[in-house]
């Protein structure tokens, strides 16, 4: 992954992140600023929801009391209490008196308990109410919820009793009003809220059920939220005030629901305009880091590719930046790393070639120093032969075969010595006229057996033992035999030199990455870091004699085959020269 | 003249004035409102039972015991046979047209009515003749063969709305009191009840629930024998639940008559689960109107739910209707049956119905009722035993559960005044040549 990929990414993430971060605190602020404001209204239905409950309270116990107190009550009261007391003739008179008193339920009850008139449900007359003989403190209690039968079903009724009195007679009022839909419609429901009553045990949806059953069993008040379908919005906040009876037992519950849709729209849309934002952010972010990459990348890349050229071998490489940054700063030392590389190389070669003429110089002298002492020596005694001669001649007569013979042996040692001075100069001027390969198919192995057939005398006069390992399957490569040959003769007469004592010559051929290697291993003394380091190195040598010139025209001939050569060797292990070609 | 000679002056005038005051004289339009709207003044109609007694009579008419009494016909003899019988027809009748009531135009309206028998005219008698016994002609007649010589004329009928009839100056009972009488039709319970009050009504149909208020206002408050029978009948045809007949007794179980008959009904009529009431067959006691909830709530628990859930349909033109079934409702609650009351539903399950005996002869009574209920016949009685086995086979099915006979009601106001009963017959018929207005007095 490239750096810019990578600062891309990083700009994105981190742009991401930031808007993730932003849109995580914002959703949590206004989540939270929504459950405030339901827990504001809610608390204020509540308030409501027993103000009004208060309020229903006063109205019924006064209307009630009026009913019980009015003159027609008593008249009733009297007329009921006869011994040929009728109550048919009052079988309609609770209607009238719910209507004009403003109660939904009004029940007049003997004093045995039979329903006298029923507003409610007409139809009921002469039916027991017994529970309302059961107190007699009933004028001075408050209006309690009590469960209403109607011919429609149950009605949770807020309802209050009253006995009307005279001397000993006495007839039970109960009225009240119907908690139901009118009770719910008196409420100021802000939108999103609802209200809504529950009756015990009135079958509910059971989403609802939890909440009533937690209000049980808290005897309290319960908020819980509802998931009315899997779609978020559905969910209800509900809020539950139980309603009790006079005993104290559960008689039912005021609900009230607040809808968490507008909630839920606006985190979505905070969701939508979220997602916008990143995606909005991450694209410019990704335009502002692609410039901004490029113009951070571009010099390193110029650095890099001047790395790459001057890896390549061009040395003159200069990067090109324009920055007072680090960069530039970084640029400004690689072109000036660059220069003294350049500097150094020069300096070096100019050493080596220094030191590439001295040891020309010291190869030179040393070769040529060897046939110029005899030359001098012969040329000296040829002298002194003839100053000899000449000396007798003047002072008697010469012996002229004893200097003919100097004079013969003499010139027969010049000439030697100025043969052996001109193979000398050959040998260097071969290795100065390296001619180009003429490349044609080659049987390595062959090469190998050609090239030992010119050292079997040599080497069984040394004591070597050739051990070949040739692989049969080796395929022909693409060579110039007379070259190669020549350079696989150097290797061979090398181990040779290595092992005047004798030892083993190893030559091993195989197939290598779709070319072939070619080793040829002495058990010769082997040779020290230093001087593997510069054992191809031209006109060096750790032979007494010799040019020095064997192992560089062995490199140059594989380089020209575009082959590369190695050595391995140390000291007492004897040496391996690895030649890898390509087919 | 001195004081003291005036006093006894006065107080023969004050008694004067007084007696002139209770004695029944001629005079003043009698104002009448009913509920039934006939479309036409047919004495055969049912609903115009009420206006023909005051137009048309027969050969012989009932008496408040359902005894045949003179009428047209001043005497009769038949037969040991009852199949030859003779009708002393009365003298000096005239029709309302003014033509003379003659045994020849008595006969030949006979004829029409009864095609199975012969009659014949003599010049002051008709004849009957028949291959079998008619041991019933006398009711027969006194419900059939009406002939115009009734105590009033029509002098103008509005159907549906307005009837108006004029005193029969030549009646041979005597010319009525009234000069003349106005029936408004059509009208509401509550509406006659208000004009009762308001003294536009001299009289009016009541229900039994507004007895009480109208004795209570100084109203005399008339009423036939018990005639209607007040019945739950399940429909016939009731898909499902309506057939199956525990269900049907456990209905009848429920129900308390009693509380019923003594509040909404303030113990008019009396409580029944016969279908005859107990003047007219005498047995109807026999049969037990306590509820009995136990066995009812066995029943229905026995039942499949769905099948505990009935509707009720009753007509809110009916005399307390509302209030029976929705009591009856609630009766049914305590037994575990959920029934619904709707008015005049033609699919309910069972509906709270309103049938009038259209004769004294039980027999004819039952088998008149059980038509009008949809009920089998009950077939030939030669006896009251074989009558009440026949009824009791008709009610063993629960199909018609009886609640109460109730009379006919009426609320007068107080200056009508009757100088002979009866006003009203057994039958609810109108006897209204015998009443006069106290107001015209003064």
């Amino acid at each position: 992954m490239t750096f810019r990929t990578r600062l891309l990414i990083a700009f994105a993430v981190t742009v991401a992140v930031a808007v993730s971060f932003v849109g995580a605190i914002v959703s949590t602020t206004t989540r939270r600023a929504f459950e405030r404001l339901d827990q504001q209204r809610v608390s204020a239905l509540a308030a409501q929801f027993h103000q009004e409950y208060f309020r229903r309270q006063r109205e019924i116990a006064q209307q009630v009391r009026d009913i019980a107190d009015a003159e027609s009550t008593r008249d009733m009261v009297i007329a009921l209490s006869g011994p040929d007391a009728d109550p048919s003739i009052y079988v309609d008179a609770a209607q009238p008196l719910a209507t004009a008193h403003n109660l939904d339920f009004l029940e007049l009850v003997s004093a045995s308990g039979s329903i006298v008139s029923s507003a409610q449900w007409p139809a009921r007359f002469l039916y027991q109410e017994d529970w309302v003989k059961q107190r007699d403190d009933w004028n001075s209690r408050e209006p309690f919820l009590y469960p209403e039968e109607l011919p429609t079903g149950g009605a949770l009724a807020l309802i209050s009793v009253r006995v009307a009195t005279v001397g000993d007679s006495k007839l039970y009022v109960i009225g009240g009003q119907s908690l139901g839909r009118e009770f719910l419609q008196s409420f100021v429901l802000p939108a999103g809220m609802r209200a809504l009553l529950y009756r015990e045990p009135q079958s509910m949806d059971a989403a609802l059920a939890p909440l009533i059953d937690a209000m049980r069993k808290q005897h309290g008040e319960v908020t819980r939220t509802i998931q009315w379908s899997p779609d978020a919005a559905s969910a209800e906040t509900f809020h539950a005030i139980p309603l009790m009876g006079p005993a104290g037992e559960l008689m039912g519950a005021f609900l009230v629901g607040s809808s968490r849709a507008a909630q839920v729209g606006l985190e979505r849309f905070m969701v939508r305009v979220e997602i916008l934002v990143a995606v909005g952010g991450i694209l410019l972010a990704l335009l502002v880091a692609f410039w901004t990459t490029a113009r951070i990348t571009r010099p390193v890349e110029a650095l890099a590719a001047g790395a790459r050229a001057v890896a390549a071998g061009d040395w003159h490489t200069q990067v090109q930046v324009h920055s007072y940054d680090e960069i530039g700063a970084l640029a400004a030392a690689f072109n000036q790393m660059t220069r003294e590389l350049l500097e150094q190389r020069d300096r070096l070669v100019q050493a080596e070639r220094v030191a590439a003429w001295r040891e020309l110089a010291r190869r030179l002298a040393h070769e040529l120093k060897n046939p110029l002492f005899p030359l001098q020596i012969t040329v000296e005694n040829l002298q002194r032969a003839r100053a000899g001669q000449l000396a007798e001649q003047a002072s008697g007569p010469a012996q002229p075969d004893e200097f003919d013979e100097i004079f013969r042996e003499s010139t027969a040692t010049l000439l030697a010595e100025l043969g052996k001075l001109r193979g000398i100069v050959g040998r260097f001027s071969d290795f100065a006229k390296m001619p180009q390969p003429q490349l044609e198919t080659v049987d390595l192995n062959g090469l190998v057996h050609d090239s030992l057939k010119l050292f079997e005398a040599q080497m069984w006069a040394a004591g070597v033992e050739l051990r070949l390992d040739l692989a049969a399957d080796l395929r022909a490569i693409r060579a110039d035999p007379g070259q190669l040959g020549r350079a696989l003769q150097n290797l061979v007469m090398n181990a040779i030199d290595a092992m005047p004592s004798g030892g083993v010559l190893s030559i091993r051929s195989a197939p290598y990455e779709g070319g072939v290697r070619l080793e040829v291993s002495d058990t010769g003394q082997g040779l020290t870091q230093e001087e593997c380091d510069r054992l191809f190195t031209p006109y060096y040598t750790t032979k007494t004699h010799g040019t020095g010139l064997g192992l560089a025209i062995v490199q140059s001939v594989v380089s020209d085959h575009g082959g590369k050569i190695g050595v391995d060797s140390a000291p007492g292990k004897g040496t391996t020269f690895c030649i890898d070609l390509a087919a | 003249m001195r004081l003291t000679a005036w006093l006894p002056l006065a107080a023969i005038s004050a008694f004067a004035i007084c007696a002139a005051a209770s004695r029944p004289h001629y005079g003043g339009t009698l104002r009448v409102e009913m509920r039934a709207a006939p479309a036409a003044l047919d004495p055969a109609a049912p609903d115009a039972n009420a206006l023909r007694s005051l137009v048309f009579e027969t050969l012989v008419r009932l008496d408040s015991e359902g005894l045949p009494q003179p009428c047209l016909a001043v005497s009769w003899q038949h037969d040991a046979t009852a199949k030859h019988w003779h009708f002393t027809m009365r003298s000096g009748v005239r029709m309302h047209d003014g033509s003379p009531l003659t045994p020849a135009t008595a006969a030949a309206s006979l004829q029409a009515l009864f095609p199975g028998v012969t009659v014949t005219a003599t010049a002051d008698a008709i004849a009957i003749r028949a291959n079998h016994s008619l041991p019933e002609l006398l009711l027969d007649l006194a419900h059939n063969g009406w002939l115009s010589t009734g105590p009033f004329r029509s002098t103008a009928f509005e159907p549906g709305r307005h009837a108006t009839f004029a005193a029969n100056d030549d009646y041979w009972g005597g010319r009525p009191y009234l000069d003349a009488i106005e029936v408004e039709l059509g009208r509401a319970l509550r509406d006659q009840l208000a004009d009762l009050e308001l003294g536009k009504a001299d009289v009016v149909e009541i229900g039994p629930n507004d007895v009480h208020r109208a004795r209570e206002h100084g109203r005399t408050v008339w009423s036939s024998a018990p005639i209607d029978l007040i019945a739950l009948l399940f429909a016939p045809a009731s898909p499902g639940h309506a057939e199956d007949s525990p269900l049907r007794e456990a209905m009848a179980l429920s129900i308390d008559r009693a509380a019923m008959h003594t509040v909404l009904l303030q113990k008019q009529g009396e409580v029944t689960a016969a279908l005859l009431p107990q003047w007219l067959s005498g047995y109807a006691f026999a049969f037990p109107t306590a509820p009995d909830l136990p066995r009812a709530r066995a029943l229905a628990n026995a039942l499949p739910s769905a099948a505990r859930t009935l509707t009720l349909s009753y007509d809110p033109a009916m005399r307390a209707a509302r209030a029976l079934a929705e009591r009856v409702a609630v009766n049914a609650r305590d037994a575990g049956l959920t029934v619904q009351t709707a008015p005049q539903n033609p699919h309910a399950d069972l509906q709270l119905a309103a049938v009038r005996l259209t004769s004294l002869d039980p027999a004819q009574a039952l088998a008149g009722l059980a038509a009008a209920l949809g009920l089998p016949s009950p077939g030939p009685a030669e006896s009251p035993e074989t009558l009440y086995e026949s009824e009791r086979k008709l009610l063993d099915s629960f199909r018609a559960i009886p609640l109460f006979h109730l009379p006919m009601l009426y609320g007068v106001s107080s200056r009508v005044r009757v100088a002979a009963p009866p006003q009203v017959t057994c039958l609810g018929d109108w006897r209204f040549d015998n009443i006069w207005l106290a107001g015209n007095a003064l």
